[in-house]
């Protein structure tokens, strides 16, 4: 490929948007995913990427608009699972498996009512970041926003109620309010990367990156800046691989950054 | 020993009638008692007595079914703007042995701020303060290690530097140093006892070592669901009390305390 050639599939305004898409994602998939991995939700945030099929399938077959409905069936579906894991005696992972099957289960059987849609199983599944509109990056422009202020503002307070809850209710932190807002927080960024990378695959740009950053890094603001960097430059990366060799732009992503963590994971056992 | 127990001082706690129900069963029955400041009291009690549940009631980690707690004259659901007025060492304290947060970096949460996020003319202060809180409680070689990479007895230092950063009225240890070997208790007893006198802080803790608790606190409060005695150590540890608290099967002087090596750290 020519140097003009990637000048001009660099030109088009449906690439430009998904470069931008890519690093905003980067950027909030490692905040999140930060927090997400030390507070052990990882397969939290697997579950609520699973079960948006049934929030594209109910989507679909209301005809609403399909940012805004996932993102409201997301939060309400996020909120709802920790609704049972509060209210019932059994255990995190049991519940999340529950809520995963039944939803995934549910989401299949309302795609049979939608015959003309199924042809669209594989984008649900796995995303295409060429997609992205401008409602959908001025959406995460914003989510973006209020996640960079919130964690300003209240970082102490984040890092003491994910280290020890006990001791962060003590200190005047608001443990349950700043719980529920990063469960809703969390929804919305799922609900807004599932056009993206997929209801299978969406979960990666939240844990690969952190988790990269976690194993080379020992203090925590490097931490911070190494997951946030990771998941730009694996987001960038693989539009790019996906883009240039025509693939599929979720799993190219995630394929970058599972040589990233790999990587890591080797640098790190050698040294 | 403090002399600060005239009837005129405000006390720093205040617990009346206070009652918690846990499941279905009463955990503290009709609890009563004051602390006044710049005194070091413990709570004695066997397992299952309602320890924990106590301090932890206290500090409004667990509701009260009834009964009134009042802290540095604040009664209400949550300490508020008190909070960080109290300190705080729990029994047992596990996080992720991986999680990237170094020993300052943990005690600079108490400020308020951290590394690079804070920025202005108090950030070299506060940097100061964490510093020379973790030279109290020595362990300021350790500033830059992985909190997971410390023993269970540093950790619990940290802890306690993190109360020392900043200014605190009330202290409260719930069995700071269950698992830590008899030598880094004896030591981590003393120091406190040493920080207690320098920054004039009120000490509620659970302990189990009932020579520890003869040795450095003024008051004891025996505790068995209800309140069996309140006083001196002295006086609670009469072999009729004892035989009450525990039944049977205790040996309160089986450990020895030895001179520790207080040095170290001043």
């Amino acid at each position: 490929m020519s140097l003009p050639d990637w000048i001009g599939i660099f030109s088009l305004p449906f690439m430009q948007r998904a470069i931008i898409g890519g690093v905003l994602f980067g950027i909030l998939g490692g905040l999140l995913g930060s927090f997400l991995i030390l507070r052990r939700l990882s397969l939290f945030g697997e579950t609520v990427g699973h079960a948006s099929i049934l929030g594209v399938v109910l989507a679909a077959l209301w005809q609403l608009p399909a940012t805004w409905a996932l993102i409201v069936f997301t939060v309400c579906f996020g909120l709802g699972v920790v609704y049972l894991i509060e209210r019932t005696n059994l255990s995190t992972d049991t519940i999340l498996s529950i809520t995963l099957s039944g939803s995934v289960a549910l989401g299949i059987i309302g795609l049979t009512f939608l015959g003309g849609y199924r042809g669209n199983l594989m984008s649900i599944l796995f995303g295409d970041i060429l997609a992205i509109g401008n409602i959908d990056l001025i959406l995460l422009l914003i989510l973006l926003v209020i996640t960079l202020i919130g964690l300003f503002l209240s970082l102490p307070d984040q890092i003491l109620l994910t280290l020890n809850a006990d001791l962060a209710k003590v200190q005047g932190v608001p443990v349950q309010s700043y719980r529920y807002l990063f469960i809703i927080l969390l929804s919305i960024a799922i609900a807004l990367a599932i056009r993206a990378v997929g209801v299978l695959l969406v979960n990666s740009f939240l844990v690969i990156p952190a988790a990269t950053a976690r194993l080379v890094c020992g203090q925590f603001i490097p931490f911070l800046i190494a997951s946030t960097g990771i998941g730009i430059v694996s987001a960038v990366t693989g539009m790019v691989v996906s883009g240039v060799f025509d693939l599929p732009s979720g799993p190219s992503i995630v394929l970058v950054q599972l040589i990233g963590f790999l990587g890591s994971a080797v640098w790190k056992s050698i040294s | 020993m403090n002399s600060s127990l005239s009837p005129e001082a405000q006390p720093i706690v205040s617990v009346q009638n206070l009652t918690v129900v846990r499941g279905n069963s009463v955990a503290v029955d009709s609890v009563s008692f004051k602390l006044f400041p710049g005194t070091h009291t413990a709570i004695i009690g066997p397992n299952g007595a309602g320890k924990s549940t106590l301090i932890q009631t206290i500090l409004r980690l667990i509701p009260a079914s009834s009964g009134e707690i009042i802290i540095l004259g604040r009664n209400g659901r949550r300490l508020g703007k008190l909070a960080g007025a109290v300190g705080y060492i729990p029994q047992s304290f596990p996080f992720d042995r991986h999680f990237p947060l170094t020993v300052s970096e943990l005690v600079s949460l108490a400020t308020g701020k951290l590394g690079f996020w804070d920025i202005g003319k108090s950030a070299q202060k506060k940097r100061q303060a964490v510093q020379q809180a973790l030279t109290q409680v020595n362990l300021q070689d350790r500033a830059k290690q992985r909190i997971g990479t410390l023993s269970g007895g540093e950790i619990k230092r940290v802890l306690l530097a993190y109360c020392l950063v900043v200014p605190r009225r009330l202290l409260v240890l719930d069995e700071a140093l269950a698992g830590v070997d008899a030598t880094g208790e004896a030591d981590f007893a003393e120091l406190l006892a040493k920080l207690k006198e320098k920054h004039g802080w009120t000490i509620l803790e659970v302990s189990h070592n009932l020579s520890l608790v003869s040795r450095y606190c003024d008051r004891v409060l025996c505790l068995n669901r209800q309140l069996l005695y309140q006083g001196s150590p002295e006086a609670a540890f009469t072999p009729e009390n004892l035989l009450q608290i525990y039944g049977s099967r205790v040996n309160p002087y089986c450990y020895h305390y030895e001179p520790t090596r207080l040095d170290r750290y001043f």
